[in-house]
């Protein structure tokens, strides 16, 4: 069963390892944070922030463009061209099938991540040593604690394209689901702090899109939780009770995705 | 026992939309032995892809019930032993062949070594070992069918399925594949596959059934296919007879 199982997992990461949109999203990455070399450049003051948010913000690009990408393309192709029926003419059950696609693409964003920290190390090293003068606020340990909670938000990003994928017969679909839940996941937050601000309570708005927003907040994830970049700029500390708090919830939120994905593709028709 | 059974099975298809039903299996009945070569053959959409995917557990019957081995389609065992070659197989285009046959001895639960013996035994056989590491995205549709063949029988299967497995070869090709089933039989191995190749039915299968419009038409022995004049005059005769009746 183990042994089954890493094989549908190595294989998953195989064939996204080798996807050519990697080397675009990785040659993107790698320009942004070497750009922010030169970029920093341009600022007389705060350049440790400048360098940091550069560079957590080309992490969390590259994520996004490998999950959009790759990873959506690693779960919809095996529905559209049925190399499903490859992995399940084998002995493996439809939940297996499930998790192991998604412990696949989970193990690629790792790797990814992990060469993607080591860039951003090594280019927030060199300008440190550069400008030591206006690194003395800055702290590692933030800045590490901040990818972190990036990468737990690709645990529910990609257990949302295996939830789309295993409902819509369609890439594109996926695509655009997908998508519109990280916007609506980003934002969802600041939408409801400001309806509840006292200038929203000035607007007339009708109480069932207020009752819709009460409902939307619950069901989609507040992915802005794992939004960390302003705190690990401003060396803000980040406790390990919030870290452990979002590791849960990313955990509890990702978990239900893939058991319902599996009950729903326990009963699909794979015609 | 028998390897494969199907008991009544139906199923219709509905359109996403219109809800437009469309019957492709109706009251399917039909029993393989083991060590049989049984062939399905008939128009397309008659069913015989539908029936195939049905006993792979990709489609559940709407009616009906398949044993395999004893073992429904649902209950991942009952794949233990199957090989199965889709219609027109898709394989990742990233992975090389090696790769891909690695992964389906794994997945069947094969030791590192008889994997290794298995792979090239199989590759020297069907003419890949010189492209096991080329990437499938490169193979012809030829090499992929091959690779196919590959795929549904490096694990040693017991039962193996065959959707369509002479598309796409050449001749050379085609005497292959015969030369392999012809091989899976003499080891005692049941095989069941749908062509529109009526010779190569004809010359391999020990029992075929042919279905048109959704429905099992008949299941002919070597000698009834004889007694006929051939399979494709006992094909067109049961097919116009089908015609003429919807009439």
């Amino acid at each position: 069963m183990g042994r089954k199982l890493f094989a549908l997992i190595f294989l998953t990461f195989k064939e996204g390892v080798r996807d050519r949109a990697l080397v675009g999203v990785g040659l993107f990455s790698l320009a942004m944070m070497g750009g922010s070399v030169m970029v920093v450049n341009f600022f007389m003051r705060e350049l440790h922030k400048v360098s940091v948010d550069i560079n957590l913000s080309a992490i969390a690009f590259a994520g996004l463009l490998l999950t959009f990408f790759v990873s959506l393309n690693l779960m919809s192709k095996d529905m559209d061209k049925h190399t499903i029926y490859c992995v399940l003419s084998k002995p493996f059950s439809r939940t297996q099938y499930i998790w192991g696609k998604y412990l696949g693409i989970m193990f690629l964003i790792f790797i990814a991540f992990c060469i993607l920290t080591l860039c951003s190390t090594a280019t927030i090293f060199f300008i440190k040593s550069q400008y030591e003068v206006y690194f003395k606020e800055f702290s590692w340990l933030e800045f590490y604690k901040a990818i972190y909670a990036q990468f737990l938000m690709f645990f529910i990003l990609n257990a949302f394209i295996v939830f789309y994928s295993t409902i819509t017969t369609s890439s594109f679909i996926t695509l655009l689901f997908s998508i519109s839940t990280y916007i609506a996941g980003q934002t969802i937050e600041e939408v409801v702090l400001f309806l509840q601000s006292s200038q929203a309570m000035e607007m007339v708005m009708s109480k069932t899109i207020g009752s819709i927003i009460g409902i939307v907040q619950y069901v989609l994830p507040n992915l802005s939780v794992f939004d960390l970049k302003v705190r690990s700029a401003h060396a803000l500390p980040i406790s390990f009770e919030y870290l452990s708090a979002i590791t849960f919830y990313c955990l509890i939120y990702s978990s239900v995705l893939l058991i319902s994905s599996s009950l729903i593709f326990n009963r699909r028709e794979l015609k | 026992m028998i390897d494969i059974s199907i008991k009544n099975i139906s199923k219709i298809y509905v359109s996403d939309f219109k809800c437009k039903k469309k019957t492709a299996v109706q009251n399917l009945s039909l029993e393989i032995e083991p060590g049989e070569i049984f062939g399905i053959i008939g128009r397309n959409g008659a069913g015989k892809s539908t029936t195939l995917k049905m006993i792979m557990g990709f489609i559940t019957p709407d009616s009906g019930q398949i044993f395999i081995s004893g073992k429904i389609p649902a209950d991942p065992d009952s794949r233990c032993k199957i090989g199965y070659l889709p219609e027109n197989p898709y394989f990742y285009d990233n992975l090389t062949a090696r790769e891909l046959l690695t992964f389906s001895c794994q997945a069947s639960g094969l030791d590192q070594k008889t994997s290794n013996q298995r792979i090239e035994l199989l590759l020297k056989q069907v003419g890949l070992f010189a492209e096991q590491n080329q990437k499938l995205r490169t193979y012809s549709k030829g090499m992929t069918q091959r690779a196919g063949i590959c795929f549904a029988l490096v694990h040693d299967p017991d039962i193996v399925i065959l959707d369509e497995p002479m598309s796409g070869l050449d001749p050379m090709g085609r005497k292959m594949v015969i030369d392999l089933i012809l091989d899976l039989k003499k080891r005692g191995k049941t095989v069941l596959f749908c062509s529109h190749i009526l010779n190569d039915v004809e010359r391999i299968c020990d029992r075929v059934a042919i279905m048109d419009q959704a429905n099992l038409k008949g299941i002919y022995t070597k000698e009834q296919i004889l007694e006929n004049h051939g399979m494709e005059e006992l094909f067109l005769k049961i097919v116009q007879q089908n015609e003429l009746q919807a009439k």
